[in-house]
């Protein structure tokens, strides 16, 4: 019953389903996504105190939530690689961190159009805000090292080092608004007991962030295939797998 | 022939501060360093005494910062250009002891130097001598914790060719909650309030870091030497 | 909704479209960057079936 867990250790197992799975991802993604843009722009009513500047909470919050699962997905692949020795995880985190950091930075920019007309300011020292800038740098610092080393398999290792030790940052993003008295909103939807927002404008919340996930899904896969090719490349299975 | 883990510890220690000692030049550009540092605040803001007094914690703090990072990468560095690292890795005393040794000699005499140099520059920043003791605290708990922090980053940076520069990237992410904390504590007792909460946590940070650092320091020389 | 609140989005224009504006760049440099490795990665891989077929023969 465990086989298919077993087979993906393997790296033409694992190309293989990336590339099976993309089309799927990116359909599904489209959907969700057209769906949520279109009902929460034209369709979900006005927020009492924020106007229509709330509606970039459909961009901000997708971002942002994404901007820890993915560091969280590159932590846990580095992990296993570095503990279990199996090469994908060094290929998936590998794949995982630009699309990690691009997040990231959507997310800090999001919420800085987002500040200035409802806090008067684009940027503020906050603990959310400063430690979703620690994440980023960390990004940079997981790809800078992974790159910084001629020989791959060390780099590989070194940034999955890198990556584990600095996934204690994720829970203080996460809790620093429990926790510290900021600026930002406490937690909405991921927290004990009924999300705070209305129905009408959850619903295109839900569907933006699944839109979301999906594409990160679909963006993985593709890049994923490109890793396991570079690390892979004496291989005698990529004859047949580069032939299309 | 084996030596018990505190003697291990005791010897290399001792080793890295005969070391140390016997090049005082080396040993006292980072403390000049911070003492440079601390002067180009006031020299660039040219504010009063008093002013200056409500920048002083973040000056400090950066300041002790940037200092403890010029000296980290000297951690293992010359060791591992001369072979010394892969033979005490060979030893057969665990790499652990090893790692922590060589640590706690380098906290005690860049981060150690700098608790003890502090006062002075607390005094030319305008800090009151009421918060000394509390700056002090502060000072010694962060640089320790730094000291690991630097410890994991020099691992992984050890012998690569522009090694500090990446070295810096790494450590400093990682060690901005402690400047954030450091200088709030300091910040606390100069305005009179009980810096207790602030210096609490800074101390959790410390005994966390002190706890598993080693650990991840260890995995990454194993990882730059294999 | 009307066809003129949406695109004033209650006087907030100039910073909800940006911020969407924004957010279709970064999804789309993603996928953009993604295939381009992609495909250098599989130029290179079939180099090197190249090369190794060479050196067989």
């Amino acid at each position: 019953m465990w086989n298919w867990f077993y087979k993906l250790a393997s790296p033409p197992y694992v190309f293989g389903v990336a590339a099976a799975f993309v089309p799927w991802l990116l359909g599904v993604a489209a959907l969700t996504l057209g769906y949520g843009l279109i009902d929460g722009l034209a369709i979900a009513p006005p927020d009492y105190q924020q106007g229509d500047a709330f509606r970039m909470i459909y961009v901000h919050v997708p971002a942002a939530m994404l901007s820890l699962t993915v560091y969280v997905v590159m932590a846990a692949a580095s992990a296993v690689a570095l503990i279990w020795r199996i090469k994908v995880g060094h290929a998936v985190a590998a794949a995982a961190a630009p699309i990690g950091a691009s997040f990231t930075i959507l997310a800090l920019v999001t919420g800085s159009l987002w500040g200035r007309p409802m806090w008067g300011t684009y940027w503020a020292w906050d603990p959310r805000l400063t430690s979703e800038l620690i994440l980023l740098f960390l990004y940079v610092g997981v790809m800078s090292l992974r790159s910084a080393f001629e020989d791959p398999s060390r780099g590989d290792r070194a940034a999955a080092l890198l990556a584990t030790v600095g996934v204690v940052n994720v829970p203080i993003v996460h809790f620093s608004v429990v926790w510290w008295n900021s600026l930002h909103q406490g937690a909405t939807i991921v927290r004990l007991g009924a999300p705070k927002i209305a129905g009408s404008m959850l619903w295109p919340l839900l569907s933006m962030w699944v839109g979301f996930m999906l594409f990160f899904a679909a963006v993985l896969c593709i890049r994923l295939q490109g890793e396991v090719l570079n690390r892979e490349r004496q291989a005698k299975w990529i004859r047949e797998a580069i032939k299309p | 022939m084996r030596v018990g883990l505190w003697e291990a510890f005791g010897l290399i220690v001792r080793r890295e501060l005969c070391l140390s000692f016997r090049r005082p030049d080396q040993l006292s550009q980072p403390l000049v360093f911070f003492l440079i540092v601390t002067t180009l605040f006031p020299l660039g803001l040219n504010l009063q005494l008093s002013l200056l007094r409500d920048m002083a914690p973040g000056v400090l703090w950066v300041a002790a910062l940037l200092s403890s990072l010029l000296s980290l990468e000297a951690l293992f560095k010359s060791d591992a250009d001369d072979g010394t690292l892969e033979q005490l890795a060979l030893s057969g005393q665990g790499l652990n002891v090893i790692v922590v040794a060589k640590t706690f000699a380098h906290w005690l005499v860049t981060g150690g130097a700098l608790v003890l140099v502090s006062p002075v520059v607390g005094t030319a920043l305008g800090i009151p001598v009421g918060a000394f003791a509390t700056m002090m605290l502060s000072l010694g708990l962060g640089t320790l914790t730094l000291s690991w922090l630097g410890a994991i980053g020099a691992g992984l940076t050890v012998g690569l060719k522009r090694g500090n520069v990446l070295l810096s990237l790494i450590v400093l992410p990682l060690a901005m909650p402690l400047l954030i904390f450091g200088a709030a504590a300091t910040d606390r007792a100069i305005s009179g309030v009980s810096p207790a909460g602030a210096l609490y946590f800074l101390a959790a940070l410390c005994v966390f870091t002190c706890t598993l650092a080693p650990f991840a320091a260890t995995v990454a020389l194993r990882i730059t030497l294999e | 909704m009307t066809a003129n609140g949406f695109w004033s989005m209650g006087g907030y224009a100039r910073y909800v479209w940006p911020c969407f504006a924004f957010a279709i760049v970064v999804l789309a440099w993603n996928l953009v960057s993604a295939h381009r490795y992609l495909a250098a990665a599989r130029v290179r891989a079939a180099r090197t079936m190249a090369m190794a077929a060479a050196e067989e023969t």
